[in-house]
């Protein structure tokens, strides 16, 4: 006899969203499934069951602003409030933007993308051609009062083109859960370097989901940056469809005391000759937990893959836990595929050289953590964007 | 008399259970160079690491005074802002530091400690080329992750190139001729042979006599066992080299 999954409150509320929005397929499935728990493998130590308890009422129209989280200087500035698209101003040379109606990432057995698919009304489109010159910013929001937001954009960089996209996620100090999505197709040998930059509200839960397509010659770099929210999870799907294709995919969850940061990766290497080489960096300091998942599912056809995995955690307190988890589901022979984890304190015999050099603990301590961080950020390249992006981990890293 | 730059009295020092240094009693005057000779295993480098101030060493009793003042419940930052250097016998290798960073943010943070104000950075720059260039420290090595890829002769120079920036009182060289051939010593030992001072005293740690052709002490203690067994002068070392340390250690048992 089919047993009913006992349905708490953050999943009832959910179901309720679903079926106001017209999702009764949707709200069927979730009544089905529930939250997943650690008996789901992709969420084994992100239990949402367990760790989303409650979820605000539905966004209503964003009526003020916040502060911006993040200012890059020279930047085109797109917003999202509230799910809703802002006015988009003078678009640079080589940026067509529109809206179109939701939902941008393809369907998949995932309860926070297929959420996201259901409850967008409105997405963001961008179509980028040639070497884009300004970094485009797509500033997020969920503004007012406790809400339960989601917004998507959808980007085509045409075949040769280059642009550098920045995403930030913020708002007001509420308890928001925020769900966002992003699908970037790269055409041939376009060059992509896209990052997103977690800063929603300290009792903020946060979602984000990134799916990729990389064609023949394409070449993508992220970084995924989760400083915000007291649950985070960003989810990463890498879909290599062409020769050539290549991602270095970066992120980095950095933890604070009652912080929960996952950073998930799916990644497909569906043709031959793809590389990628993702590389997931955690710091994790008072009470906290950080995660990385990293899934390389290589096809049958995908011969000569090259896909190294790396996960690196640093623990800056006794009651941090950091988790790392490869899972390798290779179908083709001739690949070269690896994965490698490592975890620990900061290294006590570099501490003492600097110590010993007259440099104060702290200072050491912070030159030891920016060393860590250093081949996340060097890469990249555009000045402005580097100084902002260094700031937010100098800031996480003052907050001590 | 004037305060010696370094006294050791009665130093004991053990890690977890085993004891490593049984007493060591040890004065360096203001302006001098002695040199410990010891075999492997003696307890030479333990010396130095607790002489910087390393963790994981547990000092059951004795005394260390710097320039008059004791430094063993310092920490090993402030132990380099009273004036201690120790330079490594093996560099660590620390990737994403600069190595200019590293030796501004030192030079910085002793000069603050020292209610200094801050090196500008083309004084910075002046004074690392100066000191480099005596070195064979060329920029390319500057521009490098501090200690990664250095060969042992670079990182050697390195650290001599530190010494010099830093000008300590007191100087702890751990076997800082391992690893170097014949061309390397001399170049490091002239870049210490340049220190010397009548404001620097030094230590120099070492297994053989070879490295005091080039840096020539004022005194030779001999270490056997965790403590200093014998001090000469540098005819000592000689003598070291012609019987071994085994005539020593007969002679302590004696």
């Amino acid at each position: 006899m089919h047993v009913p999954v006992r349905l708490g409150p953050a999943e009832t509320k959910l179901i309720e969203q679903l079926t106001a929005i017209g999702a009764a397929a949707e709200a069927e499935r979730l009544t089905g499934t529930g939250l997943p728990t650690r008996r789901v493998e992709a969420y084994h130590y992100t239990d949402l069951k367990q760790l989303l308890r409650a979820v605000p009422e539905l966004a209503g129209a964003a009526v003020e602003a916040s502060a911006p989280a993040l200012r890059v200087a020279g930047a085109y500035q797109l917003m999202i409030a509230n799910g809703v698209v802002q006015d988009t101003g003078t678009a640079p040379a080589g940026v067509i933007v529109g809206k179109a109606n939701g939902g941008v990432l393809s369907t998949r057995d995932d309860v926070v993308t297929r959420l996201n698919n259901a409850l967008t009304k409105q997405c963001l489109t961008l179509d980028l051609d040639g070497s884009v010159d300004p970094v485009i910013q797509i500033d997020r929001r969920t503004e007012g009062a406790a809400g339960h937001s989601t917004s998507a954009a959808k980007i085509f960089v045409a075949d040769g083109g280059s642009a550098v996209i920045l995403e930030t996620y913020s708002g007001s100090d509420e308890a928001h859960l925020g769900n966002h999505a992003t699908y970037v197709a790269l055409g041939k040998n376009a060059r992509v370097t896209h990052i997103t930059v977690n800063l929603a509200a300290k009792a903020a839960t946060h979602f984000a989901s990134n799916e990729y397509h990389i064609a023949e010659g394409a070449q993508l770099r992220t970084l995924v940056i989760n400083a915000g929210a007291a649950l985070s999870r960003t989810q990463l799907f890498p879909r290599y469809m062409g020769a050539g294709a290549h991602a270095d995919l970066t992120g980095l969850n950095l933890v604070s005391d009652g912080q929960h940061a996952d950073i998930t990766m799916d990644a497909l290497h569906a043709v031959p000759h793809t590389t990628s080489k993702p590389l997931f960096k955690s710091i994790a300091r008072g009470r906290s937990k950080a995660v990385v998942q990293g899934r390389l599912v290589v096809a049958r056809d995908a011969q000569k893959t090259d896909a190294k995995l790396m996960s690196q955690g640093l623990m800056l307190s006794d009651e941090a836990e950091i988790l790392s988890k490869p899972e390798l589901e290779i179908y083709a022979d001739d690949v070269v595929c690896g994965h490698g984890s490592t975890c620990g304190r900061l290294d006590e015999d570099s501490m003492f050289y600097l110590l010993s050099r007259g440099i104060p603990k702290v200072e050491a301590e912070t030159m030891l953590v920016r060393a860590f961080l250093a081949e996340l950020v060097d890469p990249i390249e555009d000045e402005a964007l580097n100084e902002a992006l260094t700031a937010v981990i100098e800031d996480w890293l003052a907050r001590g | 008399m004037t305060t010696p730059m370094l006294e050791i009295r009665n130093l004991h020092v053990r890690i977890e259970e085993r004891e490593i240094l049984k007493g060591v009693n040890l004065i360096v005057p203001k302006g001098e160079v002695h040199a410990i000779m010891g075999r492997n295993g003696s307890g030479k480098s333990t010396l130095s690491y607790v002489l910087a101030g390393k963790e994981d060493y547990e000092v059951t009793d004795g005394e260390v005074l710097l320039d008059g003042k004791n430094i063993l419940e310092m920490e090993p930052s402030d132990r380099a802002v009273a004036g201690l250097f120790l330079a490594f016998q093996y560099p660590i290798e620390i990737p994403g530091v600069a190595t200019m960073t590293f030796l501004k943010s030192a030079l910085n943070a002793q000069r603050k400690a020292r209610g200094e104000s801050e090196i500008s950075t083309p004084d910075f720059m002046k004074a690392v080329k100066e000191a480099g260039k005596a070195l064979h420290i060329d920029a390319d090595m500057l521009k490098r992750a501090l200690n990664v890829g250095f060969s042992g002769g670079e990182k050697k120079r390195a650290e001599i190139l530190q010494m010099a920036l830093l000008k300590p009182k007191m100087c702890i060289l751990d076997e800082t001729d391992s690893g170097l051939d014949i061309d390397a010593l001399k170049v490091v030992s002239e870049g210490v042979n340049a220190l010397r001072g009548a404001d620097r005293s030094m230590l120099v740690i070492t297994h053989y006599q070879r490295l005091l052709n080039h840096i020539v002490p004022d005194v030779v203690h001999v270490f056997s066992d965790g403590r200093v067994v014998e001090s000469g002068p540098k005819e000592l070392a000689l003598e070291l080299e012609a019987k071994g340390y085994a005539g020593f250690d007969e002679e302590q048992a004696a």
